[in-house]
């Protein structure tokens, strides 16, 4: 098994265009990595660098600490999982899974051994002698995986390998897939567009956009995390809500004002904001971490009346609006909360998150 | 309410099975279009070459004649020749432009537009051009003068070779014209394939000659499958360019001894029949043949 380090990777197509721009990464040993973003800022770019079907503009891939980025696909040990598949339609099953194999030049017992080990892995044995064009879509993903894990690579890629398959089967190739990874421990780079599919997979997500990486970390890290308002913003359903606030200072004491209500930042978020008073802010928060009483509490912060109410069965999504803008709370099921009552809102202090209202990076504790 | 529903979305048992007519109905002005303007004539000529050029009744004197005519068997050789040579050749440079233009580099759609050039051109014209041009002052002699790659006293007597020669001469004229049509299937054919297919041969251990040979021209093989067989159809029909540059009966072929007793000479249309029989004959049992060997008949079970 091998690591896989990007350093300063780019790819420019024609003169303008950038699909990656500098990308920096390291994946560890092991490690199933998950790049993140909305469709065109740079995933299939850079993956297609990695596996050498792009030629590199600028930077270093190094697979296992070498340097790889000039070598054809076939000498850099990694494989591949298509988007469209890829399954060749002229070879059965068996043969597409055995294909690389037989480039290698292996004895037919070896190859016959590897094409039934990984194909009772991705359970398709019954269909080894079918074409691909009389399997369903699932199918003919399993048998890309197969190919693809049959090689044993050093570094596997996978392009939204899942993309094409119905909701409910995607969710339960999720699954699958990181029990076959629990099992090969095969160092994975695996793209995506779809939030959930990343954090309910990736040991680490790293979130792109416009060509380059904007964050990485765990899934708790890019989403309690955020860098910037646009990781905020693309993780987590529905998104964080940003609230426009000004800072003023009252008595000597630091206050967050906008049209509707103002409070007081306490704890941490005292010592972020202390040096903005007079400045404008974003004030991002997540859905769920507001609360919504039917009764005035020492913790609300304001009050407002219920615009609509999304019932979800697990919870309860409340919508109110605020400065011409829907803000969503996301509520326990029970009590129900009715559309045009008045509710009183409050904040999990210590989750709320501050942006610059310029730069749209977060602000930190100085 | 839902009972009755349920009864009306059953298939109705009685009445008249429209459904399965209608196809028939469809297709029918084409069957009578066929039957009139193509199988009537096709049968008439077979009876036809059956008969005597003058009176009636049964004979197998044409084909005899045929049979028994050195010219016959001479023609049949130059089209086998000429068939196996110029397919093989066209086909490689052929497959080989589409593969380069398929690339997309730049200029590569300029070459595509060049490399059309020659199947625009009639046939007739084709033919005047490379006869003006292998004449022994023709605009070739010239031209290779003119390069100084060859000097005043060494014209090429291009006209003037061995039968084989101009049989080669003419596989080469022939192929500057076809190499661009048969490109053209292979360029669409490739154009169909989709690109990771193609990056999946390679990123799963292929070199380019590997990936090409069990990847690309798998997966062409429709492509390929028509452009061989038309092609392979029109070979073995070649006549007018062999007498647009040599004239009749210098390099004798099958379509043309047909051409050569209908038009040439006089009395002799049975005996023309008879020949064109023969013809549709070849065509028939070889494009048969080639599909069977190629598998074109497999269909579902395999493909
Ligand atoms: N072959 C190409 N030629 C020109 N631009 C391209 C090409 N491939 C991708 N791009 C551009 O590069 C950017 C990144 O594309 P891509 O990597 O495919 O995004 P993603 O996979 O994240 O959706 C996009 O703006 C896209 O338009
Ligand atoms: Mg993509």
């Amino acid at each position: 098994m091998a690591t896989l380090k990007l350093k300063n990777l780019s790819k420019r197509y024609g003169k303008t265009v950038w699909g990656a721009k500098d990308i920096n990464l390291e994946v560890n040993d092991k490690e199933f990595i998950v790049l993140l973003g909305p469709s065109g800022c740079g995933k299939t770019t850079t993956m297609r660098m990695i596996a050498g079907l792009e030629e590199v503009t600028q930077g270093i891939i190094y697979i296992d600490e070498k340097d790889v980025t000039f070598l054809p696909p076939r000498k850099r040990d990694i494989s591949m999982v298509f988007q469209s598949y890829a399954v060749w339609p002229h070879l059965t099953v068996s043969d597409n899974i055995a294909f690389p194999l037989r480039l290698k030049n292996l004895k037919s017992a070896e190859i016959e051994k590897r094409v039934k080990e990984v194909s009772s892995l991705t359970k398709i044995e019954e269909y080894l002698e079918r074409f691909p064009r009389q399997l369903s879509g699932g199918q003919r993903q399993r048998v890309a995986l197969a190919r693809a894990l049959v090689v044993q690579p050093k570094v596997f890629l996978m392009d939204e390998p899942l993309s094409n398959l119905d909701a409910k089967l995607r969710v339960k190739m999720r699954t699958e897939m990181k029990a076959i990874h629990k099992k090969t421990q095969a160092t994975t780079v695996f793209v995506t567009h779809d939030q959930a599919e990343a954090m309910s997979m990736a040991d680490r997500i790293v979130i792109m956009k416009d060509g380059s990486i904007v964050q990485e970390g765990s899934t708790d890290d890019v989403y309690f995390d955020c860098e910037d308002m646009f990781v905020a913003g693309f993780i987590g359903t529905p998104p964080t809500n940003f609230l426009s606030m000004e800072l003023g200072e009252k008595n000597g004491k630091l206050l967050l004002v906008n049209s509707a209500f103002s409070f007081e930042p306490i704890g941490e978020n005292y010592e972020i904001l202390k040096n903005y008073s007079g400045k404008q802010v974003i004030m991002g928060v997540r859905p769920e971490s507001m609360q919504v009483f039917k009764e005035k509490k020492p913790e609300s912060v304001f009050s407002r009346e219920v615009l609509v109410t999304e019932p979800q069965g697990s919870h309860q999504i409340v919508a109110i609006e605020l400065d011409d803008q829907i803000v969503k709370i996301v509520a326990p099921p029970f009590p129900k909360v009715n559309p045009g009552e008045i509710v009183h809102i409050g904040f999990e202090h210590d989750r709320i998150m501050f942006f610059n209202p310029e730069t749209e990076k977060r602000i930190r504790k100085a | 309410m839902t009972l009755n529903q349920s009864v009306t979305l059953e298939p109705h048992k009685s009445g008249f099975p429209w459904k399965k007519v209608i196809p028939y109905i469809l297709i029918a002005p084409t069957v009578i279009y066929y039957i009139i303007f193509w199988i009537r004539p096709v049968l008439t000529s077979i009876i036809q070459s059956f008969t005597p050029e003058i009176g009636t009744g049964f004979t197998v004197e044409n084909y005899s004649r045929i049979f028994n005519d050195p010219v016959f068997w001479q023609a049949v050789v130059n089209t086998g020749i000429f068939v196996i040579i110029s397919v093989t050749l066209e086909f490689v440079v052929a497959f080989g432009l589409a593969l380069i233009i398929n690339k997309k580099f730049k200029g590569s759609s300029l070459l595509l537009a060049i490399a059309l050039i020659p199947m625009a051109l009639p046939p007739v014209a084709v033919g005047a051009m490379w006869s003006s041009g292998f004449a022994t002052y023709g605009w070739l002699n010239s031209l290779l003068m003119s390069m100084g790659l060859i000097g005043e006293g060494e014209k090429i007597l291009f006209l003037a070779g061995s039968d084989f020669q101009s049989l080669m001469l003419i596989i080469i004229i022939d192929a500057w014209q076809v190499i661009p049509f048969m490109m053209t299937i292979l360029l669409a054919g490739l154009q169909g394939i989709p690109k990771e297919s193609i990056e999946a041969g390679y990123v799963f251990g292929g070199t380019r000659f590997k990936v090409l040979r069990k990847i690309t021209m798998p997966m062409l093989k429709p492509s390929i499958q028509t452009a061989l067989i038309l092609r392979i159809i029109s070979a073995i029909q070649v006549w007018l360019i062999i007498v647009l540059i040599f004239g009749f009966r210098r390099i004798p072929v099958l379509l043309e001894e047909v051409v050569f007793f209908q038009e040439q000479v006089q009395n002799e249309y049975k005996l023309a029949l008879a020949y064109s029989v023969i013809v549709a004959l070849v065509v028939s049992v070889v494009a048969v043949f080639y599909l069977k060997v190629s598998g074109a008949f497999k269909g579902d079970e395999e493909q």
